[in-house]
């Protein structure tokens, strides 16, 4: 494996597009957009806008490793280099690991980065490492794994590409990573608030064995999710309708 | 010796080999033949055990090692990494093989003075030409020194100097007692570089042995003669079919034939510019048994 590893490592640091995405663009994203959104015009605190950024856009920008392995994957099958490898005495996952490993080991390289940069910069708040330590871990593996499914699964290049973006910027903003969620619209809010609460339910439902990994089950699930989110959001609206007017109405009495 | 037994192998409904036997012996250049979607390419995946889900079986008792590890394959796309130096691309297939250190070192210059890139190891494989790419292709699968290699048509698009690079190579495998199969779709190659042919249709062999029987077999020696007269001129003679710019007439006895031309050219003063006994040629052969036409 460690051949297969060390020669992906040597390829990744000569991939100058690799070099962009992951951390030239982020950089640039991070500083131009903090820019935006701490114009006084826009009345954020710029401090507060920093420290939504900064996480946000490590997290928006991870997802673009999935362009990376796509590509590394399709050309390798496209190229005949799998299958020649399938005739060497190479196990099938020390391909996949010594593939896997060096984008996970990036996707950490270029989280701890964007961090160290808001710190410097934009001296964003920082009170738990450990635990964004732990959350950035989890974040490379995740990114990765979608990574690699993604490579196994598309059939060119190009429709990785678009995946990707459809899944790294659309997810960015239905998640609120893209801009502080308290420059949006309300309903942008709302489906921001449904998308997390879903990859929450998800992120504990799968692994647990809550929701079993089929398609079916996976819909079902979502369906009785969205009836349950949609009866609790009603509630909570008209209950604070219902305050707000009620508080109005003891305005309009008081004067 | 390599033994393919009585491999079958389906997509879905569509057989693309049925029950093919083949045996390999031990330092011999075993010629695989076959139009397009024949299996050639199959059953080569399956002898390198990149497909191994087939019925049949694939025997080897060179040695104890795994296949894998006595096989070099050489397929006919390149797969290296181009970004990468010549040296850097041995190096790696080198590596998956088990070799490190001073062995890794010494096969990395043996495989480079082989294919004629010694001056060329610090180079990066996209500055290389097409032959120097399928060169090194060939050089990939050699560092591990394998007793059984197989190449996938390894000289196509390339200039003539290359080629003969190519068969230079195969040569010296033959004579360090390697196992080679070649598929090509170049006759005379297979001609040059074989000691055996099997020929390939519809996933079945169709013929197979050592390339003077089968042409022995299928073919007679033919003179071929270009003159000033024309084919009703040659009389108690033969039938001579006209090609190129002379005439070819097949016959068991070629010198006695020969003869009877240059007697009969001067009984009637007729200029002869050329007399030749015609080779029986593979690509005869080939288009005898699977016709010329084209196949999609």
């Amino acid at each position: 494996m460690s051949a297969i590893l060390i020669n992906e490592i040597k390829n990744s640091i000569q991939d100058r597009g690799l070099v962009f995405w992951m951390f030239i663009l982020p950089l640039l994203f991070t500083v131009l957009f903090n820019a935006i959104f701490s114009n006084e015009k826009v009345g954020l605190a710029n401090h507060d806008v920093s420290a939504s950024i900064v996480p946000g856009y490590a997290v928006m920008f991870s997802f673009f490793i999935m362009i990376s392995m796509v590509t590394v994957f399709v050309k390798d099958r496209e190229k005949g280099m799998v299958a020649r490898l399938a005739s060497t005495p190479l196990p099938s996952y020390a391909y996949l690991l010594g593939k896997w490993i060096p984008h996970v080991a990036i996707v950490m390289i270029q989280t701890t980065m964007l961090f160290i940069f808001g710190l410097m910069v934009y001296n964003i708040p920082f009170e738990n490492p450990m635990l964004i330590g732990i959350l950035s871990i989890f974040l490379s593996f995740t990114t990765t794994g979608l990574g690699l499914a993604l490579a196994v699964s598309v059939k060119t290049e190009n429709m990785g590409l678009a995946i990707t973006q459809l899944v790294g910027l659309g997810g960015a903003i239905l998640s609120g990573l893209w801009m502080p969620i308290d420059l949006m619209p309300d309903i942008i809010q709302t489906i921001s608030n449904f998308t997390l609460s879903l990859f929450t339910h998800y992120a504990v439902a799968l692994p647990i064995g809550w929701v079993p990994l089929d398609l079916k089950s996976i819909l079902m699930s979502t369906l009785l999710f969205v009836i349950i989110y949609s009866i609790f959001w009603t509630g909570y609206t008209l209950y604070y309708k219902r305050v707000e007017s009620s508080m109005n109405e003891f305005l309009d009495n008081k004067e | 010796m390599l033994a393919v037994n009585e491999i079958t192998k389906q997509y879905g409904e569509k057989v693309v080999l049925k029950n093919v036997n083949l045996t390999f012996e031990k330092g011999t250049c075993y010629g695989l033949v076959g139009p397009n979607g024949a299996g050639k390419f199959t059953l080569m995946k399956i002898i390198v055990s990149i497909i191994t889900d087939y019925k049949g079986s694939v025997d080897s008792s060179l040695s104890t090692t795994s296949l894998k590890e006595q096989i070099g394959y050489i397929p006919q796309d390149i797969c290296m990494e181009e970004k990468r130096t010549a040296n850097s691309n041995l190096q790696l297939f080198g590596k998956l093989y088990g070799l490190k250190g001073k062995v890794l070192e010494q096969r990395l210059k043996e495989a480079l003075t082989l294919i004629g890139l010694k001056n060329h190891g610090q180079e990066k494989v996209q500055t290389f030409s097409g032959g120097m790419k399928r060169r090194l292709n060939i050089g990939c699968a050699l560092m591990h020194r394998p007793s059984i290699v197989v190449m996938d048509e390894p000289t196509v698009g390339i200039d003539p100097q290359s080629r003969q690079q190519i068969y230079n190579i195969v040569d010296d495998l033959k004579q360090k007692g390697c196992t080679i199969i070649y598929a090509s779709h170049y006759m005379e190659e297979v001609e040059r570089l074989c000691d055996y042919v099997a020929m390939m249709v519809h996933g079945t062999i169709i013929e197979e042995g050592e390339i003077g029987e089968v042409l022995q077999k299928y073919t007679q020696p033919s003179v071929y003669v270009e003159g000033e007269f024309n084919e009703n001129e040659f009389g108690t003679l033969g039938t001579f079919i006209p090609k190129n710019a002379g005439y070819l007439m097949q016959t068991s006895e070629p010198l006695k034939t020969m003869e009877k031309l240059i007697q009969y050219c001067k009984r009637n003063s007729i200029g002869v510019n050329r007399l030749e006994l015609a080779r029986p040629r593979l690509e005869d052969v080939f288009f005898s048994m699977i016709g010329s036409q084209l196949r999609d």
